[in-house]
C-alpha cells in the first residue's frame, strides 16, 4: 500500500511516465481477476457437462489462489509491483461504490451497532495486545503497533500509527508482515467457522468486519460467503476504518508523554488527516441512492462497477502475498499476532451472537 | 541559516500530497457515478 501512496504522491514524475508506471502490474491484476471469473463459470459449467456436484467456488477464491501461485513461485517482477500495488486504490474505490447499494438508515442502524461493538472490540484488544506483546518481551513500540494493527485496520493503521509514534521501520515491517499473514489465513478460516456455525449472512458480515484486520481481506472474506456477507463486512469495516484517527491520536500522545517530545499541536487537524476519506465518499453514495436519485438499471451499474474494482482487489490480495517474504521476519511477532487474532476472532464471535437480537 | 530553513520548507512544501490515495479513490468513484446518473455510462455489465 506504501507503494501505491507514494506512487500517486510521486510529483516530479510527469502522469505519462506514472500511468507507464502502473499499467503492466495493473494488467497484471486486470488479467488475474478475470482469469479467477472465468474460472469460476468454466469450473461449474465442467461440473454440469459431467453429471458432477462441485463445490461452487466463487471467482474470489480463484483470483486470489492464482495470485497467491503466482507470487509464490515466479514471483511479481519488479516493474509489475507498482501497479499491483494499487489494488488498495481499487478496494477504496470499490467501497465507495457499494454505498449505492445501501439505503441510509440502514447504514446508520447497522453502522450505529457496528461502532458500538467497534468501540468494545478496539478496547478489549488493545489490552489484549500490549498484556501479550510485554508477555512475551517485544519491544513496546513493536507492541504498539501490534496492537493498532490487530484492533483497528491493519496495514493503513500500522503506517499511520508508525508516523505519529515516530517507530522503526524494521518494527513497522515486522508488524505489517505479521497482520498480512494472519490477514490471509484468516480469510480463509472464517467463512469455513462461519459456515460450520451456520451463521446468518448479517451475523458472519458483522463478525468478518470486526475480527478480520485488513479491509481488502474483510471484503474477500465477506465475499467468500455470500454477497450480502460481503456488504454487512464492508461496512462494519468501514465503522472501524472511522476509528483510527482517535486511537493514532491516542498513542501519538501517550508516546510523546513517555518520551518527553513534542505532543500533537492541533487534534483537530490531526483527526482529519488521519480519518479515511473513503468513509464519506460511502455515505455520500449512500444518501444520493436512498434519495432515488439513480434508476434501479443505473444502480445495477453501479454495483457492477463495484465488483470489478473488488476483483482487482482480490487479485491484488494474493500477488503481494509472499510466504518466503513473511517467513524471514521471524516467529515471535507472529506468535504474538496470532494469539492476538484468535483471541479477537472469539471476542468478536461473542459481540455478534449477543448483538444479533439487535439486528433482527 | 534562513536561506536553509527556506529550501527545506520549500522541499516539504513541494513533496506534501496535494490528493491522498482515498480523495483519489472517492474522486474516481464519484465521476462514474456520475457518468452513469448522466447516462454516458449506460450499462455496466458483470
Amino acid at each position: 500500500m506504501a507503494s501505491s501512496i507514494a506512487l500517486l504522491h510521486s510529483r516530479p514524475l510527469g502522469s505519462f511516465k506514472r500511468i507507464a508506471q502502473i499499467l503492466p502490474g495493473l494488467l497484471l491484476l486486470a488479467a488475474v481477476g478475470y482469469a479467477g471469473k472465468s474460472l469460476e463459470r468454466s469450473f461449474a459449467a465442467f461440473g454440469k457437462a459431467h453429471h458432477l456436484t462441485l463445490p461452487n467456488i466463487e471467482y474470489v477464491l480463484w483470483a486470489i489462489v492464482i495470485g497467491l501461485v503466482i507470487a509464490n513461485t515466479t514471483g511479481v517482477p519488479a516493474s509489475f509491483k507498482p501497479g499491483v500495488a494499487t489494488y488498495e486504490f481499487w478496494l477504496k474505490a470499490g467501497i465507495v461504490l457499494l454505498g449505492s447499494r445501501f439505503l441510509l438508515g440502514d447504514v446508520l442502524k447497522l453502522g450505529g451497532i457496528s461502532l458500538v461493538l467497534v468501540a468494545i472490540e478496539i478496547a478489549l484488544s488493545l489490552l489484549f495486545m500490549t498484556a501479550l506483546g510485554r508477555a512475551f518481551g517485544l519491544k513496546p513500540k513493536l507492541t504498539t503497533l501490534l496492537a493498532v494493527g490487530s484492533s483497528i485496520c491493519g496495514v493503513s493503521a500500522i503506517i499511520a500509527t508508525k508516523g505519529a509514534i515516530d517507530a522503526d521501520d524494521e518494527d513497522s515491517s515486522f508488524a505489517i508482515a505479521a497482520i498480512l499473514a494472519l490477514g490471509a489465513i484468516a480469510l480463509f478460516i472464517f467463512p469455513l467457522v462461519g459456515h460450520w456455525l451456520g451463521m446468518s449472512d448479517q451475523a458472519y458480515g458483522l463478525w468478518a468486519g470486526l475480527g478480520i484486520d485488513n479491509t481488502a481481506e474483510v471484503t474477500a472474506a465477506g465475499a467468500l460467503y455470500s454477497d450480502a456477507a460481503a456488504k454487512v463486512a464492508v461496512l462494519a469495516k468501514t465503522a472501524r476504518n472511522a476509528m483510527i484517527g482517535f486511537v493514532v491520536l491516542g498513542y501519538a500522545l501517550h508516546w510523546a508523554r513517555k518520551e518527553g517530545t513534542e505532543g500533537v499541536a492541533n487534534k483537530a487537524a490531526f483527526l482529519w488527516a488521519k480519518f479515511p476519506k473513503f468513509v464519506l465518499g460511502f455515505l455520500v453514495i449512500s444518501a444520493v441512492a436512498t434519495a432515488h436519485v439513480f434508476s434501479k438499471d443505473q444502480l445495477t451499474s453501479l454495483a457492477n462497477l463495484s465488483r470489478w474494482a473488488f476483483l482487482l482487489t482480490f487479485a491484488g490480495v494474493g500477488l503481494r502475498t509472499n510466504i518466503a517474504e513473511m517467513r524471514k521476519q521471524g516467529l515471535r511477532p507472529f506468535v504474538v499476532g496470532a494469539l492476538g487474532e484468535v483471541a479477537i476472532a472469539f471476542l468478536t464471535l461473542g459481540l455478534v451472537f449477543g448483538a444479533e437480537k439487535l439486528l433482527r | 541559516m534562513t536561506h536553509q530553513h527556506d529550501s527545506r520548507t520549500k522541499k516539504e512544501n513541494r513533496a506534501a500530497p496535494k490528493f491522498s490515495l482515498d480523495a483519489w479513490a472517492v474522486t474516481l468513484a464519484l465521476v462514474l457515478s456520475i457518468l452513469v446518473w448522466i447516462g454516458w455510462i449506460k450499462h455496466i455489465p458483470w
